[in-house]
């Protein structure tokens, strides 16, 4: 078991989510930088999918009450060094405190976080308040099962800090750009020919600041002088990584956690391969936006998914 | 005549039209079902909305390029009768925005709930947020504007109009619709298959209680 001591400003149980339910307008979910998630469950030995505590600027206090084997990757933060699987005693408190770089950190525990599944996932689902063990974040007294181990982590390192890259972390901390300015990946559609001719160049030539308006749902986008000239559309069923752009000119990009329709057009897609850098993305970051084919972006993720062999 | 285009790298929007009628719906949904039947390789889920239809697939089984194909080519018999079962659904006319949808319809309150529990409703999708129901049409006079800003919670069973729709929110969530009244029916549980109560195609009729 794991005691939540102090359940910080917004931490959630995700796994692979629930992919397939949206036509019950339940989103698919999932962690907010699936990279990061799947790179610190391939540190202890985990499934890539396996259930891990995804922290959002201010992380938790943690208290193992056995000796454990945890891993954090994502944002940095001053509780223990990213890319490394690291060995716990019994009775031993993780405090992850604020996240320095980046946004979102994700902590692994062997064996996984064992809360019961619904629907097929451990991951909260936000909206619908199920999931997640508790249909909510976690907040002080929570008690976090956890699972047993299936495969064997490479050999946990007790390092001091500043020497961890020996148990392999490191090729994945090479993956990872924490801060912005950053540059996104889109593909063109499904709405891009509902937009004025110029639109979706100036888009595309437009840096983006992220406003304070951004969760897991989705986050908003406001660059001064960016308008568009858009037909009304018909309410429709939207995906993770789409970019909506709204009558005033406002950008808004879905995350995990996404509505599973909307009524604006969206104007491109972020492709998967760079849903991580979103999740990681804080508000005055900003965001440039460069197309890319199907092909292109099919690659990408199949870089990034070699890295867990799959 | 439909269109397949990309939605990112995990997923294809077909769409059958752009306006919202039952034939248009009928397509969506004959297709769907096709599809559900047939199951391409790598194929992950549907999502019906209106007149598109969304397919999520896994491109570490299907490349994009031969999933779009398959869907091209996929035989797809002739439009499929939408179900004529009518659910009722029983509603307490007492939201808090009737008497201001009433007065944007210059009616009473009365003749407002009579028009809007006198129409037989079709389910056109579920979305937004889990069990939302997204029903049409409503009749032309009882059309009314979304909240120019939304409620930070609308409660679960509660009824809604915006614009030519009406819709039950099934779940506690942030919400824009006018709210003119609360049903007891419970539109979603993550513990029942399907967990949503009505699907798109559904026909409703709201019964005042």
């Amino acid at each position: 078991m794991i005691e939540v001591v102090s359940g910080g400003t917004w931490t959630t149980i995700q796994d692979r989510g629930r992919p397939g339910w949206e036509r019950y307008g339940v989103s698919p979910g999932g962690p907010a930088d699936w990279f990061s998630a799947a790179a610190a469950n391939a540190l202890v030995g985990n499934d890539p999918d396996a259930a891990v505590v995804e922290c959002t600027l201010i992380g938790p206090t943690l208290r193992f009450r056995r000796e454990a084997t945890v891993a954090l990757m994502g944002g940095e933060t001053l509780a223990i060094e990213n890319g490394i699987a690291f060995p716990l005693a019994a009775g031993a408190e993780l405090k992850i405190g604020r996240v320095r770089r980046g946004l979102r950190t994700y902590v692994a525990v062997r064996g996984g976080i064992a809360v019961p599944r619904v629907m097929g996932s451990r991951a909260l689902c936000q909206l619908g308040r199920f999931g997640g063990g508790f249909g909510r974040p976690l907040e002080v007294g929570d008690q976090l099962p956890v699972g047993k181990a299936t495969a064997q982590p490479p050999p946990p390192l007790p390092l001091p800090k500043g020497r961890g890259l020996r148990s392999g972390g490191g090729r994945f901390l090479k993956r990872l750009p924490l801060v912005g300015p950053w540059e996104v990946r889109v593909m063109a559609g499904p709405h891009t020919s509902a937009f004025g001719a110029d639109d979706f160049a100036r888009f595309l030539n437009t840096a983006f600041p992220v406003t304070p308006r951004a969760n897991r749902m989705g986050m908003r986008l406001r660059a001064p002088g960016f308008r568009v000239q858009a037909t009304e559309i018909l309410t429709t069923p939207v995906t993770q990584g789409a970019v909506q752009v709204t009558p005033s000119g406002e950008a808004i990009v879905l995350l995990a956690e996404h509505q599973t329709t909307g009524g604006y057009p969206v104007i491109a897609t972020v492709i998967s391969a760079d849903w991580p850098l979103l999740g990681q993305a804080r508000p005055g970051d900003t965001i440039h936006f460069r197309e890319v084919s199907l092909a292109e972006a099919q690659r990408a993720r199949s870089r990034l998914d070699g890295w867990f062999g799959q | 005549m439909r269109r397949i285009v990309a939605a990112g790298d995990r997923a294809l929007l077909i769409v059958f039209g752009d306006t919202m009628s039952p034939e248009t719906l009928a397509d969506v949904l004959t297709f769907e079902a096709t599809l559900r039947r047939v199951k391409p390789r790598g194929l992950i889920g549907t999502v019906p909305a209106y007149a598109s239809l969304l397919c999520t697939y896994d491109p570490g089984i299907t490349e994009g390029a031969s999933f779009q194909r398959q869907l091209q080519t996929l035989p797809v018999p002739p439009r499929r009768r939408l179900r004529r079962a009518v659910h009722e659904v029983p509603v307490r006319y007492d939201g808090p925005d009737l008497e201001r949808v009433a007065q944007h319809a210059r009616l009473s309150v009365a003749d407002a709930v009579s028009l809007h529990a006198g129409t037989e409703y079709l389910v056109y999708a579920i979305g937004f947020a889990p069990g939302f129901s997204y029903c049409g049409v409503l009749p032309e006079i009882l059309a009314t504007p979304r909240l120019p800003s939304p409620r930070t919670r609308v409660e679960p069973g509660s009824v809604g109009i915006a614009e030519r729709q009406t819709g039950i929110y099934a779940v506690a969530s942030p919400g824009g619709w006018n709210i003119i009244g609360r049903t007891d029916t419970v539109l979603f549980d993550p513990r029942r298959r399907p967990p949503a109560r009505f699907q798109p195609g559904d026909r409703l009729r709201f019964v005042p209680a």
